[in-house]
């Protein structure tokens, strides 16, 4: 009887579930599809235009002769709106409020070589890293000489020039808490500091401090050959977008396999082939 | 009580001897400058920064160029719009009705005691934001066909960055409508009494009287704060720059940046917006002294 009784009541669970299943899984594909319809990626195909923030850093993004945008972030960009299959505009963006701008929608996606940290992980989503780069010093020679690095920098008397908003400036709060930090709005104010001896030295993203040795050897030099800080760059997008995350993920996975990201990399960061381009 | 300004110019000895004093400080500065400054000055790349080919085989302007051009019109369109507004303002401050004189003093007090820059991150982040995708320009601007967007680029700017100019333009004309208001509610007050008496004793309505008798006299006293103002919206379209507007001094970062060459470019931007400036003064200047010569007290 209580077999019986057993049998009949998983009969009828099983017919119940039988029932709600179909049910549910049309919810489900009801609740996906709302999903991926607010996904950037639809925004994107239905404007046919990938708008993308970046910010003028050297060789990241910069002006050449004809005022049009060159670059490795301007590479990566347009070969990403090229497989989207979509036009590519460039939003133009003062870095230090690059972050909000996305976040209220002045752009889809930031490709502007972003070094990945926990901080901004927390207000946006990043994608695997396309770039990886490192840190390097530029000390004044005239101050800096014969400091070693990094104890004699950690002094009261020793003044860093960082550029705002940038991983830098937390890495030398962090790291050099007794000296003096002074922030600036643009990289180049940063770097004519350490040129006039107002501040003792800058950490910056390579290759940016071997240029400025390179152009001004009497006057600058590098106390460390220490990669500092070493990081990766991923692009940036808003949160709650499972869709738009996976499909750059997957296009940084294809264009890393095939070695085109090395390859650029490589011209833009391993030399200066691109130096006639610009207006110098 | 001055010296007539219409008077012929000459050069005395005393103009001789400032100029030759102010090139002498000038050469100084130079050269203590070129001494604290460690730095290569190179001017070749200004040419190229300022003109380049264009595809018709003629010359078009480039960043700098255009950047200015976006300056003017950014200029001249918050210009416009803080008139309009700046004016209205200015009379709903003078009428009699509280409700009138509270609005006007609520909006002037509310943006005046705002630096400039709080108020347009303020306003760009929070209320643009809000307010700009709404009113759909954005897909107003992709809708548009070839001789829309050229119409489009010349009058305003380039369509892709529409959104942000109309931010720019809003925040620029809020900001100066303020400071325009009080100072036609300054002109209004300053037209006696007894003007408007006369004009409701010939018969004029209050609307006539203020419009045919008080504005007029009103506008021309304050001639000069409001082209100040003008000239000042001008300088302040710089902090736009910040809300990445493609303007003169957004335009100059980059091309700081891009050519290495920071110190040239930050003086040519400067010199740009000096003589734009200077033009308008002229430009007003020349204004002034034909009304007054039409009006002669």
């Amino acid at each position: 009887m209580r077999i019986i009784t057993g049998a009949l009541f998983a009969i009828a669970v099983t017919s119940l579930a039988w029932l709600a299943g179909p049910a549910s899984a049309q919810e489900g594909t009801k609740a996906q599809q709302a999903l991926a319809q607010e996904s950037v990626i639809e925004v994107i195909k239905r404007r046919g235009a990938l708008r993308v923030g970046m910010s003028t850093f050297v060789p990241w993004a910069m002006r050449d002769k004809e005022g049009e945008l060159i670059g490795f972030e301007v590479d990566v960009a347009r070969k990403l709106a090229e497989d989207m299959e979509v036009d590519i505009e460039f939003v133009p963006t003062a870095w230090d409020g690059i972050i909000p701008a996305l976040l209220a929608g002045k752009f889809d996606v930031i490709i502007g070589g972003m070094t990945i940290t926990a901080a901004r992980n927390l207000t946006v989503n990043f994608t695997d890293a396309y770039a990886s780069s490192s840190m390097g010093v530029l000390a004044n020679i005239e101050l800096a000489e014969g400091m070693s690095w990094p104890d004699d920098f950690d002094d009261a008397d020793v003044t860093f020039a960082c550029r705002r908003g940038g991983t830098p400036c937390a890495y030398l709060q962090a790291n050099f808490p007794k000296a003096t930090l002074r922030q600036f709005d643009d990289q180049g104010q940063v770097l004519q500091e350490v040129l006039n001896g107002n501040a003792h030295a800058t950490v910056s993203s390579q290759p940016l401090p071997a240029f400025t040795v390179y152009e001004n050897p009497e006057t600058v030099f590098s106390p460390t050959e220490e990669l500092i800080d070493p990081g990766s760059e991923g692009f940036a997008l808003r949160k709650g977008d499972p869709d738009a995350l996976n499909f750059f993920d997957n296009w940084i996975l294809v264009n890393r396999a095939s070695g085109w990201l090395d390859e650029r990399h490589d011209y833009w960061f391993g030399g200066r082939p691109w130096a006639d381009q610009i207006a110098e | 009580m001055y010296p007539d300004p219409d008077r012929p110019r000459r050069v005395g000895a005393i103009d001789v001897l400032v100029l030759l004093v102010l090139l002498g400080a000038g050469i100084a500065i130079g050269l203590r400058v070129s001494d604290v400054l460690v730095y290569r000055w190179d001017w070749h790349f200004l040419p190229q920064v300022l003109v380049t080919r264009s595809d018709a085989g003629g010359w078009r302007p480039n960043l700098l160029l255009e950047g200015l051009l976006t300056t003017l019109r950014l200029s001249l369109w918050a210009m416009l719009i803080a008139s309009v507004l700046g004016l209205a303002l200015g009379v709903l401050a003078t009428r009699v009705r509280l409700l009138a004189r509270l609005v006007a003093f609520g909006y002037v007090g509310l943006i005046r005691n705002v630096p400039p820059l709080v108020f347009i991150f303020v306003f760009y982040f929070f209320i643009s934001s809000q307010l700009i995708p709404v009113l759909g320009v954005d897909t107003w601007a992709r809708s548009l066909g070839e001789g829309g967007r050229t119409a489009v680029a010349w009058l305003i700017g380039p369509p892709d960055l529409l959104e942000n100019l109309l931010s720019g333009i809003l925040c620029l004309a809020m900001f100066e409508a303020a400071y325009i208001a009080e100072v036609v509610r300054a002109g209004i007050r300053s037209v006696p009494p007894g003007q408007s008496e006369g004009a409701k004793s010939l018969g004029l309505r209050p609307v006539q009287a203020f419009r045919l008798v008080v504005m007029p006299q009103a506008l021309r006293a304050v001639a000069p704060p409001l082209a100040n103002q003008f000239i000042l919206l001008i300088k302040n379209s710089a902090i736009v720059s910040l809300i990445s507007v493609q303007e003169l001094t957004f335009i100059g970062t980059e091309v700081a940046v891009s050519t290495g060459r920071r110190f040239e470019t930050w003086i040519v931007v400067a010199a740009m917006y000096f003589f734009l400036c200077y033009a308008l003064a002229w430009l007003f200047a020349r204004m002034e002294r034909r009304s007054r010569l039409a009006y002669a007290r």
